[in-house]
């Protein structure tokens, strides 16, 4: 399990972008929690907001959805903005079945998302 | 934790390998002090005598020529004693050659017995006239040693006797209250020759071996490894028969002295030669290789079949070389010498100053080395792995050992480094063995962790295990429950993976009409997701029982769920209501895949998209609601967890399409228990042997129509409708 980290800057508002890479299945699952732990700490009503740019993830189990779930309840509780975007066909289906998009704002593209984001600030 | 807690135990054997080698060190250093008295000092000599015997003396001068009274001599001339004009000429011979000097191995104490005094005292009858005309061999023999630089025999002993008198020609008359001169060897009487023979003379020069002693380098076994330089005999200072010869030979104008050290005599001074000796005056000469070609037979110098020019210039020793006589020694280098060889040797250790030299200080030195050795050791080995430890032994064995050598080769020092290897050796062993001992140590506590560690998982897989057959008693058999029962079938199995997982299903009669059943998963694995899930099996239960709505029960699951969720768990979940009598399905979707539907031999999807949530308490609040579906007599329906459709054998996923086929292949004339059986059996062939990495549930419903019409058509014909 990777992660990289990048900053993503759309409009006046900084982005913290976070793009994984690989499987979030059982073995990862902890050290994405743990990369995303820092950010999600940052969050709050003035904090730029968190996108989880998923473009590299192929594979995401049900305890990869429970980190998700941890990370966008915290998000909620900080009063900060987080977002997924650029899932790929098997992710996305995994959501849709698991309606995570009720769970943590999906959108098309990073960029789309930034858009989103920042307007909601 | 564990590494702190033996802290204090590894210090403490750590600690007391050092004070035990210390006491060794010790003892060891006592033991070297006073080797003299140990067995240690045959091992002592032994190194000793090994460096002579792996560098002996190289004779490249060759100064003397023995004349030997030798086998030869005593078979052509007759009996020793010779009559003294016998010896006479022989000396006369020699002396005509112009050696340097010639020294005489013999002592002429009483007259010979064809002295004219001697033949008077036999014969009576013998006119005194006829007495005084016959030539005295005594003068014969006096004539011939005053006729060039002599030297002859004298002994001392430790009392006089009658007829023996001191010798009358020391080398030096020392003053008596010298107080260096104690320590000599002494002898308070000696044996000398007659007196007209030591007037001849030029010098006299005594013939005792080193006196027994057991308090140095001494004569074990045999070995001659010293000899006497110098010695007191009554009140006078004499040289030894090898020495006076080299100092008669260099002449009057050449000093000799006898150097004083702080422990007695250190140097012995003859002209420009000199050597090293041992505080009592005795030397160490260096031997060489026996060798015989500077031997020649008395017999065949009074007969002339001797060149006389090879006693020019030379030293020349007469003396016994007698096989059978017993004044024969042994060399440090395993020779078996005649007396004169010994007396060779040393004058060819004068002359090439190469005697060995063993002061005091040499003994002090090898404890110091001791020590210091003993030290560095236990400084140094229990920080270290036994490998490493072993090589700075032998290193430092090696230093000392080439070091001894060394020393010899250059310097003829007596330094014994066996010793100290040896008296070494039980400190090394000492704290090797208990750095072993540590390292032993470490062992077992790391065994004893691991052996921990097995017991607490075993513990632990124990508790899994409990909690397993806890979860596998919560599932209720349909098979059994519903045995009666012809307007519907079900079906279910679950097949937890290694650790517990959190899938289960349920299904139960609300009334006579209504069939509930349900099929979930709780996220993440392990006790908390088993004991997540008997929870949320026995609320789901208890709250559709008593709820009208099932999106209501759902709500309200949820609620009850998030009330205590420390570990943020969430569970998906399809949850469906039969009526049995109609067909009619209500359910709700949490998160989780929609059931298929086995339909007139099509497989689709149970559209679930209108009332499909997240999973429970992934938001806490989310508002439920149920949808419906309307079953045909006949229909299946498989519900199914992602331990199904997930399933791997390491490089690809069972997946969908695989479950459709499997699903489609047997339904729906199979029996709904066999075709469940035959979608696990799919999936564990796909696994080949891969081990599951999530439970496998599966959970399949017939419903075969209204009671009238079930009783009166097997599901064939229903399906066929």
């Amino acid at each position: 399990m990777q992660i990289t980290v990048s900053q993503y800057a759309h409009a006046a508002t900084e982005i913290n972008v976070v793009a994984p890479l690989g499987r979030i299945d059982q073995a990862s699952a902890d050290d994405f929690l743990m990369a995303l732990n820092p950010m999600l700490a940052t969050l709050g009503p003035d904090a730029p907001p968190l996108l989880l740019d998923f473009s590299g993830v192929d594979y995401i189990a049900s305890i990869g959805l429970r980190a998700l779930m941890v990370a966008a309840r915290q998000a909620k509780a900080g009063g900060g903005g987080i977002g997924i975007a650029a899932l790929q066909p098997m992710v996305r289906e995994v959501f849709s079945i698991a309606r995570f998009d009720l769970v943590i704002p999906c959108f098309d593209s990073v960029e789309s998302a930034a858009r989103e984001l920042s307007a909601c600030k | 934790m564990s590494a702190l807690r033996h802290l204090p135990r590894a210090l403490s054997r750590f600690s007391q390998g050092r004070l035990v080698s210390l006491l060794l060190l010790v003892l060891a250093c006592l033991a070297l002090y006073h080797i003299e008295t140990t067995p240690l000092a045959s091992l002592h000599a032994a190194q000793f005598d090994r460096y002579q015997r792996q560098m002996p003396r190289q004779r490249d001068i060759h100064p003397v020529v023995v004349v030997g009274i030798d086998n030869l001599s005593l078979a052509e001339l007759g009996q020793w004693p010779w009559p003294r004009d016998r010896v006479a000429e022989l000396i006369e011979r020699i002396q005509s050659a112009a050696p340097l000097v010639v020294g005489i191995d013999v002592m002429f104490v009483e007259a010979d017995r064809y002295s004219p005094e001697e033949l008077g005292k036999r014969l009576p009858s013998i006119a005194p006239d006829v007495l005084r005309a016959l030539s005295d061999p005594d003068r014969r023999l006096a004539q011939a040693l005053a006729a060039g630089p002599s030297v002859i025999a004298v002994s001392g002993i430790d009392h006089a006797f009658p007829g023996t008198r001191p010798p009358g020609k020391p080398f030096y008359r020392p003053p008596h209250n010298d107080p260096n001169l104690a320590h000599l060897i002494r002898y308070p009487a000696g044996v000398a020759s007659l007196p007209v023979l030591e007037q001849a003379a030029s010098g006299e020069g005594f013939i005792n071996p080193s006196p027994e002693r057991k308090d140095s380098v001494g004569q074990q076994r045999g070995v001659l490894r010293q000899v006497p330089a110098v010695a007191m005999i009554d009140q006078d200072m004499f040289l030894s028969l090898p020495l006076e010869m080299v100092r008669v030979a260099l002449g009057e104008d050449n000093q000799t002295e006898v150097e004083f050290g702080a422990h007695g005599v250190s140097r012995i001074h003859v002209g420009s030669y000199s050597l090293p000796t041992l505080p009592n005056g005795e030397l160490m000469p260096h031997f060489a290789a026996m060798r015989d070609e500077h031997y020649v037979s008395a017999a065949d110098v009074l007969a002339g079949r001797v060149d006389a020019d090879i006693f020019n210039a030379r030293l020349v020793l007469i003396g016994f070389n007698v096989s059978g006589l017993q004044d024969r020694v042994v060399s440090p280098l395993g020779d078996s010498l005649p007396g004169a060889e010994v007396h060779v040797q040393v004058i060819e250790s004068l002359l090439a100053g190469a005697a060995l030299q063993r002061p005091p200080e040499l003994a002090q030195l090898e404890i110091a080395a001791l020590a210091l050795s003993g030290l560095l050791l236990i400084g140094v080995i229990p920080a270290m792995r036994p490998r490493y430890a072993i090589a700075v032994f032998a290193s430092l064995a090696g230093f000392w050992i080439v070091g001894g050598y060394a020393a010899f080769h250059y310097g003829r020092w007596l330094f014994d480094a066996s010793a100290i290897v040896l008296l070494l050796t039980p400190i090394f062993i000492a704290l090797l063995s208990s750095t072993w001992i540590i390292v032993d140590a470490r062992q077992r506590d790391a065994e004893r962790a691991l052996q921990a560690t097995r017991e607490e998982t075993a513990r632990f897989n124990g508790e899994l295990d409990a909690a397993r057959r806890i979860q596998m008693g919560l599932l209720p058999n349909p098979t059994s429950d519903f045995a009666g029962e012809t307007r519907y079938q079900v079906a279910a199995l679950l097949e937890p993976a290694r650790a517990v997982g959190g899938d289960y299903y349920d299904c139960f009669a609300l009334d006579t009409a209504r069939l509930c059943f349900a099929i979930a998963d709780v996220s993440g694995k392990g006790l908390p997701a088993s004991l997540f899930m008997a929870v949320a099996k026995t609320l789901t239960g208890a709250l559709a029982r008593r709820t009208a709505d099932l999106g209501q029960a759902m709500r309200e699951v949820e609620a009850e769920l998030s009330r205590e969720n420390p570990e943020c768990l969430f569970v998906t979940a399809f949850v469906g209501v039969l009526d049995a009598n109609t067909g009619q399905l209500d359910f709700v979707r949490a998160g989780h895949d929609a059931p298929l539907l086995a339909r007139a031999g099509e497989i689709s999807r149970v559209d679930a998209d209108a009332a499909s949530g997240p999973p429970l308490c992934a938001l806490g609040d989310y508002p439920y609601q149920s949808g419906r579906f309307q079953l045909q007599a006949g229909d299946t329906l498989c519900l199914f967890t992602d331990g199904v459709h997930e399933a791997s054998n390491g490089r690809t996923l069972f997946g969908m399409p695989q479950l459709i086929e499997i699903f489609a292949a047997h339904a729906p004339k199979t029996p709904i228990d066999q075709q469940v059986m035959a979608i696990r059996d799919a999936v564990r062939r796909f696994e080949d042997g891969q081990p599951a990495a999530d439970d496998l549930t599966l959970l399949l419903l017939r419903w075969n129509g209204p009671e009238s019409a079930a009783l009166d058509q097997p599901p064939a014909a229903v399906s066929a409708r």
